[in-house]
């Protein structure tokens, strides 16, 4: 049984048309009563920062507040005058980037090893793995920084790197993955007398893909937002993340909302715009989090 | 999550020498990542434990000082409130897991026209980040200029300053809590509906069962491990609290001039002030070392109820 | 086995060479070939592009030597500056404040300068005694005064017409100031009469309590003045004022900061700075609408004299370099700079480039004021007693406790602190 709930075959949170043998599609007006006005609450605070974005202070503290946004692009302007935007929106994506590349290329190996390949103290070293799993990663913090400083590493960007491309949560995943991939291919591949490298590389990460896929994603999403290693590690203001950078500027204008509006919404959308060209895969990633073995 | 699971083992006995070979491989797959994790996790780990038994200088260098910072935990009224007030969230998020469910049936149903725009929608606040949208909130919650007093106003209610007023701040964190995760719990409980054999939905229509007969006796049972799942995440997640804090409440003395920031300071944001802003490491060391204590605990107590609720299919 | 090692050779290469590419990314502050960057941390966003020009300008007469300026919010800028200094790795070169100043100096994080300004001959008296005093720590000097600051009553002339109240006298009282922002207050329309920033203890209570003839810490630094009732008629200024909802209360003034409350024309009276001038003749709502008066007389005439000076970090690389470039801060020239574009330099004769700015407000009443100006009060660990400050006075501000009783309690914990310096 336990086997069988190993398997990390990807679940379809697509549906494709109503199933055979099943009842055609309903008018479903009850269920629309209830998630129109629950969507509505998800997506008008971003329709109200962006209104909010495009107003002068003044109207934006005028009571009642007017529903109409003003075209004041200056407020965008001043984000970009005072946050180097450029330079904070480039440290995000090479973090992001290279903390996914560092996880995509060592977790699906050792997932592999663990999942497939028989050694001596296998449980131990995996349970290992597991326990960093389940560490606050504040625990990591202080210790780390002080390895970032004896580097001389403090604002650079590999600070904001490094540690991050190593997840235990990755070769957990897929550790899921691997077990649920049917033996046989690799016997036989085996029998062909090819080593573990061969059937790792040709047969059995194309084989996880989804997998690999899933963790990508999650990989990027999770950098792009992580704020506080980031706000520690890397103060200098062109070295910063985004998600410091936004919080900085809170510092600056306190509670000038409509700029701070502006800042969230500048920072925020990369990841936005991301979501809305794969968002079947971020979905689908979600979603493996959630496939328990 | 059977984190005990074995992996499929091939049960034939093979050569001496293929079993070395393989285990050298086996070494060699997890070296990188495993050396990256020591390096990085595993020894911060036990150089944490060792730093919450030592006292630093204002400006590093430090000393043993015993269980100065422990004793010193104990008195702290500041560690307490922010132990009451980060169990507080984590009790009150878990609100979420019955809403994500219930808007994940709602989604699930056939045919429902619209299932992707809905569900993009809701999961917009999960790819949002957390900074921005803890800075919209405060925005919304504005007590003089704010959407939410404004809708409010229209029906009659003088809204309060939410994030300023120690009666609603705890409230205000937990429904931004909410909102922002409902959409990665709803994924989660959808994979898990559409992983639900469909035979048994046909078995129980020809019953005559109805859609909510079917949703408690079989949606409800065989999701309970995805339940489970979601809640020991969503419970260390919440034990975590900072982004949103450090955001709605402010920092520093900005934080400390909030007349609500006693009933909204969590574990991690009083970890984020004593090891960062005052620079008393060891003491920062020794409160992470109590959520630790503290997670481990709450998963340990989760897994053991689980007997109750939880039913493996 | 050479299979195996092979791979393993390459794997490391290829994390190696990602550490690597990623090193090429990053900026150090390193010094090739005879190149110098001093870092140079400051905190005010609206002096960031001032500061750059003179390091520019240093950079023309000391060649090979680059100025790069690191902003950093006011609301971060102390612990981060407190964590980079503990990594060892503190600006070369960095602004430094009152309530800081001997934590740093008495922990041998900033360099003291006697020697430095000794074999220069620099004279420290252009610069106002008080701000002198407030950067030397056991006799030595540690920093150069940059600029000075003390605090006005910036008003809103267009609140004051619409309520038909006459502009504040400079002589004006108390009890004025009270009568007016009754006046001003307008609850309909959302607008008070009178706000500071409650954070910032410089432009709130410091000055009242002055004022009212009471004292922050005895001038040994060993004891709080919380418990002096003159110093509770000081506070009580303030809470009277939230009572009566002619001032925001601290909740209003969490969601909304004054400082954006007065710019939204929703504060007829904001006690600030003489650095809110460029803010204010910058601001679209600002710049034609407000004027500024020197504070109400209560016991006494008294406002907060408090100046920033350029400290040199002990572990800087650079000692010389950084030195020069601290003393070209401090020199006629770059105050003429500074008044020009900023705050209100500190260096003697240089006040009137900084009025000749902003023709358009009545600055000369924050050097006028100088005559009455009470020292920033500080002692070794100033931020501990802050913190305190915070801690109990908001009780206060929100009615929670009395002031009297918060102000008692602040006293207690005040002096516990103050004896373990």
């Amino acid at each position: 049984m336990a086997e069988a709930r190993s398997s990390a075959v990807p679940p379809q949170p697509d549906r494709s048309g109503p199933r055979p043998g099943r009842r055609r599609s309903r008018s479903h007006l009850g269920v629309h009563a209830v998630l129109i006005p629950a969507s509505l609450v998800m997506v008008a605070p971003f329709v109200w920062q962006l209104i909010t974005s495009l107003k002068t202070l003044s109207s934006a503290t005028r009571v009642p507040p007017s529903l109409l946004p003003e075209g004041r692009w200056e407020n965008y302007r001043q984000v970009f005058q005072l946050l180097p935007f450029g330079d904070q929106f480039l440290n995000t994506t090479l973090m992001a980037a290279g903390r996914t590349a560092g996880q995509v290329l060592l977790c699906p190996l050792a997932a592999y090893a663990f999942a497939r390949l028989r050694f001596p103290g296998r449980e131990v070293l995996f349970g290992l793995f597991l326990s960093v799993l389940m560490v606050p990663p504040q625990l990591f913090i202080i210790p780390q920084y002080q390895i970032m400083a004896s580097l001389g590493w403090l604002n650079t960007l590999q600070a904001l790197i490094v540690p991050g491309m190593f997840s235990a949560f990755g070769v957990f995943l897929l550790r899921q993955f691997f077990l649920g991939l049917p033996p046989e291919l690799e016997e036989a591949a085996r029998l062909d007398g090819a080593g573990p490298l061969r059937i790792y590389w040709f047969i059995m990460l194309p084989l996880a893909r989804p997998g690999v896929i899933a963790l990508s994603v999650l990989a990027l999403l999770w950098s792009w937002n992580d704020l506080f290693w980031p706000l520690v590690v890397n103060t200098d203001p062109e070295q910063m993340t985004l998600s410091a950078g936004l919080s900085a500027l809170q510092g600056q204008f306190q509670t000038d909302y409509p700029v701070l509006m502006a800042g969230s919404l500048l920072a925020s959308l990369p990841v936005i715009a991301a979501f809305a060209l794969l968002q079947r895969q971020f979905i689908q990633g979600i979603a493996h989090t959630g496939v328990k073995g | 999550m059977t984190l005990t699971s074995r992996p499929g083992g091939r049960p034939r006995r093979r050569p001496r020498r293929d079993r070395v070979t393989e285990a050298l491989w086996g070494y060699a797959f997890i070296a990188p990542a495993g050396l990256g994790l020591a390096v990085f996790y595993l020894w911060p780990v036990v150089r944490t434990g060792y730093f919450s038994f030592t006292e630093w200088g204002a400006f590093g260098g430090h000393t043993w000082s015993g269980l100065d910072n422990y004793h010193r935990l104990l008195s702290d009224p500041e560690v307490g409130r922010s132990l009451v007030n980060t169990l507080a969230y984590t009790a009150l998020g878990l609100i979420a897991i019955p809403l994500a469910v219930v808007f994940a049936a709602l989604l699930n149903r056939d045919g429902l026209r619209g299932a992707g725009i809905y569900r993009t929608l809701f999961f917009l606040p999960v790819v949002t980040m957390p900074v921005a949208v803890a800075m919209i909130w405060r925005w919304l919650y504005n007590g003089d200029y704010g959407l939410i007093n404004h809708v409010l106003a229209q029906v009659g209610i003088d809204g309060p300053n939410w994030i300023a007023d120690p009666d609603t701040a705890l409230f205000a964190l937990v429904v931004v809590g909410i909102w922002s995760s409902l959409g990665y719990n709803l994924v989660i409980f959808l994979a898990g509906m559409q992983a639900i054999p469909k035979e048994y939905y046909d078995a129980a229509a020809i019953d005559g069962a109805g859609p909510v007969r079917q949703f408690f006796r079989i949606t409800l049972p065989l999701l309970s491990p995805t339940a489970f799942f979601v809640s020991i995440i969503s419970v260390i997640g919440s034990l975590q609290l900072f982004d949103l804090v450090y955001v709605l409440a402010g920092s520093g003395q900005t934080a400390r001039a909030n007349p609500a920031f006693p009933r909204m300071e969590t574990v991690v944001q009083l970890f984020h002030d004593r090891a960062f802003a005052t620079n008393d490491r060891g003491y920062g060391a020794a409160i992470v070392m109590m959520l630790l204590v503290l997670i481990i605990a709450l998963t340990a107590l989760q897994f053991r109820l689980q007997k109750r609720w939880v039913h493996y299919g | 086995m050479g299979k195996s090692a092979r791979f393993c050779t390459a794997l490391l290469g290829v994390v190696l060479s990602l550490s690597v590419s990623a090193c090429g990314g990053g900026g150090g502050s390193g010094s090739d070939d005879g190149e110098i960057t001093l870092s140079y941390a400051v905190w005010d966003k609206n002096q960031k592009a001032v500061m750059e020009k003179l390091g520019r300008e240093f950079s023309a007469s000391h060649p090979g030597v680059t100025v790069k300026v690191q902003l950093t919010p006011w609301a971060d800028y102390w612990s981060k500056l407190k964590t980079v200094a503990t990594g060892g790795s503190a600006p070369d070169v960095f602004w430094m404040n009152g309530p800081n100043f001997q934590l740093y100096a008495s922990n041998g994080v900033i360099r003291p300068l006697d020697k430095e300004i000794a074999a220069d001959k620099v004279n420290l008296s252009v610069y106002p005694q008080a701000l002198v005093d407030l950067y030397t720590y056991e006799n030595k000097v540690y920093g150069l005064p940059k600029d000075m600051d003390t605090i006005g009553v910036w008003y809103n002339k267009k609140l004051f017409d619409a309520a038909g109240v006459k502009p504040p006298a400079d002589d004006w009282t108390w009890a004025d100031f009270r009568t007016a922002a009754g006046k001003l207050t307008d609850p309909a329309k959302g607008i008070y009469g009178a706000a500071a920033q409650l954070t910032s203890f410089q432009e709130y209570q410091y000055n009242t309590i002055a004022q009212a003839g009471g004292y922050v810490i005895s001038p040994d630094g060993r004891k709080s003045g919380y418990d002096d009732p003159r110093t509770v008629e000081g506070l009580r200024f303030w809470t009277d004022l939230i009572e009566k909802n002619q001032s925001p209360d601290l909740k209003t003034m969490t969601d909304t900061a004054p400082l954006q409350l007065f710019e939204a024309g929703k504060i007829a009276m904001y006690w600030g700075g003489s650095w809110n001038a460029g803010e204010f003749s910058a601001n679209e709502y600002t710049k034609d609408k407000v004027e500024v008066a020197p504070l109400p007389k209560g016991e006494k005439r008294a406002t907060i004299i408090h100046g920033v000076a350029n400290v040199v970090s002990a572990k800087t690389a650079h000692p010389k370099e950084a030195w020069q470039f601290v003393e070209f801060l401090g020199s006629k020239k770059a105050a003429l700079a500074l008044g020009k574009s900023g705050p209100l330099p500190a260096h003697d004769g240089t006040q009137q480039a900084w009025l000749d700015t902003y023709p358009q407000f009545r600055l000369q009443t924050f050097l006028d004021s100088l005559d009455y100006a009470v020292p920033f009060p500080v002692s070794k660990n100033t931020a501990a007693w802050n913190e305190a400050e915070l801690t109990h006075l908001t009780k206060a501000w929100t009615g929670e406790q009395p002031v009297g009783e918060a102000s008692a309690a602040l006293a207690s914990a005040m002096n516990d602190l103050l004896a373990k310096e």
